[in-house]
């Protein structure tokens, strides 16, 4: 993250409302009627199907970079593997991986559609939300470079770019337009009232959410307040990623003080004779895989800004009308 | 005026060392670096893992250990004998990863992993290594890691020194956000703040 001044101003202007709580059901709720937490809304059969019924042009007038073949083979390689989307390394794309996470999962075809009529038309809807990607945007597509594996995927630039150009938060203020090389700074960058709001837009999920860009939630049990969500829905941990993909051993710097980073926590658990040490294992989900990691809950406090509980929307009921 | 004008030189002098130096250090230091560089990337394409050394004392080392369902990160003291449980138990060869710790904190290496990286649409792949010698740091110079990448084929490089994408394309390369520069075909270093 650059500008970090900038980025303390906005904060104290916009960002000073901790959000506690923003449920849409009591949280005993959903500890009561547990519901699947991944609800399947379409198969990734049919994804696949859908994907090979349709032709596309070789070119998109709307997506100039965007070569098909490479297109198709990222959008297949998306309903097969939903979980190896990976954001592209030092991009700030990070939120938005995280939040494809849920969509991904939960509805391929929907995913499916959306792409293929944004290949086709250079505009689509999700739902309710009509995205239409600025020409800066389309032009882009395509041309991301020294971004890792992202570099081949034009499907997930454009995924991500279109996210970025449609969802805008106060962090954005500054950065409004598109630019070359804007999916490094605060053009995509992505606060946690915006992730939420994502998730609750784009996932349709209900998100019942604990703490705020600066200040770092208070649990009175952090390990029993996290086995509890993961046990009702999708988690996810808004942290410092500073301190949790170390990148320098300088501490003194004012970077460190912020959350960075969207991960999706699967699993919690104390070690058998750590007791003392308060050691857990915990496994979460980022840049496109799965990891494993042994920490201290004092450090797993420490990196917390925020916790997101997501359950899907309870299914309608059928009056048999 | 004449001070200020002391004073930037001064800065001017010790920056182009500190760029000099890590040229030299490689120099003087290449068979045991390009050693490490073998050993890891023999041991890698058996079983991938990553090393790094999350203190500055050397005593501390992390190992990422990657498998195709999970990454699991576990942190050690150098000496602990817990370590080696952990690599025969995922199936690693204890015995270059053991080698290669050694030889890390001996040339004050703090990451040495593997980065994938994309040439006209093809996958390649180079070994980084991250170098914190306590003999660069300098009061003058913010960047403080020393950073080689062992490329696999010859590469290009414009008349600065510069890495670049291919012979084709004649644009600067950037791996991790940092633009390379030339030790020979195969080697090249940058100064960064960051060692990942």
């Amino acid at each position: 993250m650059r500008r970090p001044l900038l980025r303390l101003i906005l904060l104290v202007l916009f960002g000073f409302t901790a959000r506690h709580a923003l449920a849409f059901s009591s949280p005993g709720d959903s500890i009561l009627t547990p519901t699947p937490i991944h609800p399947v809304i379409s198969t990734r059969d049919k994804a696949l199907s859908l994907l090979d019924s349709v032709s596309l042009p070789d070119s998109s007038v709307w997506w100039p970079n965007v070569r098909k073949t490479w297109f198709m083979e990222n959008i297949k390689a998306n309903i097969l593997h939903p979980l190896a989307i990976y954001q592209g390394s030092n991009t700030n794309f990070c939120g938005y991986a995280a939040m494809s996470y849920l969509p991904l999962q939960d509805d391929p075809v929907k995913y499916t559609r959306f792409m293929l009529d944004l290949y086709l038309n250079g505009k689509a809807n999700w739902g309710k939300i009509r995205f239409t990607p600025s020409k800066e945007v389309r032009k882009a597509a395509g041309t991301l470079r020294f971004k890792g594996i992202l570099d081949i995927r034009p499907g997930d630039q454009m995924w991500f770019l279109v996210l970025a150009d449609h969802f805008r938060g106060y962090l954005n203020f500054f950065n409004r337009r598109f630019k070359p090389g804007a999916e490094d700074t605060f053009w995509a960058a992505v606060n946690y009232g915006k992730f939420n709001r994502m998730i609750r837009e784009m996932a349709g999920y209900q998100v019942e959410a604990s703490g705020s860009d600066i200040i770092r939630p208070h649990f009175k049990d952090l390990y029993t307040y996290l086995t509890s969500r993961l046990s009702t829905g999708v988690t996810y941990l808004y942290v410092n990623n500073v301190y949790l993909h170390k990148k320098s051993h300088d501490t003194r710097k004012f970077r460190n003080s912020f959350p960075t980073h969207f991960i999706v926590l699967t699993d919690i658990h104390r070690i058998p004779g750590e007791e003392d040490r308060d050691l857990v294992d915990i496994i979460y989900w980022d840049y496109g895989g799965r990891t494993l990691r042994q920490v201290e809950m004092r450090f797993l406090k420490k990196i917390i800004f925020g916790v997101s509980h997501c359950t899907p929307p309870p299914k309608p009921q059928n009056t048999g009308k | 005026m004449k001070t200020l004008f002391s004073i930037l030189l001064t800065l001017a002098v010790f920056s182009s060392c500190t760029t000099l130096n890590i040229k030299n250090y490689y120099r003087k230091y290449h068979p045991t670096l390009d050693s490490m560089e073998m050993v890891f990337n023999q041991a890698y394409h058996k079983k991938p893992f990553s090393i790094q050394f999350s203190d500055r004392a050397f005593d501390r080392v992390s190992l990422e250990l990657i498998t195709d369902t999970l990454t699991y990160i576990y942190e050690y003291h150098v000496t602990e004998a817990r370590m080696l449980d952990t690599l025969v138990k995922y199936g690693y060869d204890p015995i270059p990863i053991i080698s290669l710790i050694s030889s890390m904190q001996s040339m004050e290496c703090t990451w040495i992993n593997n980065l994938d990286y994309y040439t006209e649409d093809r996958k390649h792949s180079l070994t980084y290594i991250s170098l914190w010698p306590r003999a660069f740091n300098s009061p003058f110079v913010n960047k403080k890691y020393y950073i080689l990448t062992y490329f696999q084929q010859p590469q290009y490089f414009d008349n600065e020194g510069r890495l670049l994408v291919g012979r084709r394309l004649r644009r600067v390369r950037r791996i991790n956000a940092e633009v390379f520069h030339r030790i020979n075909d195969k080697v090249c270093y940058t100064i960064s703040d960051q060692f990942r």
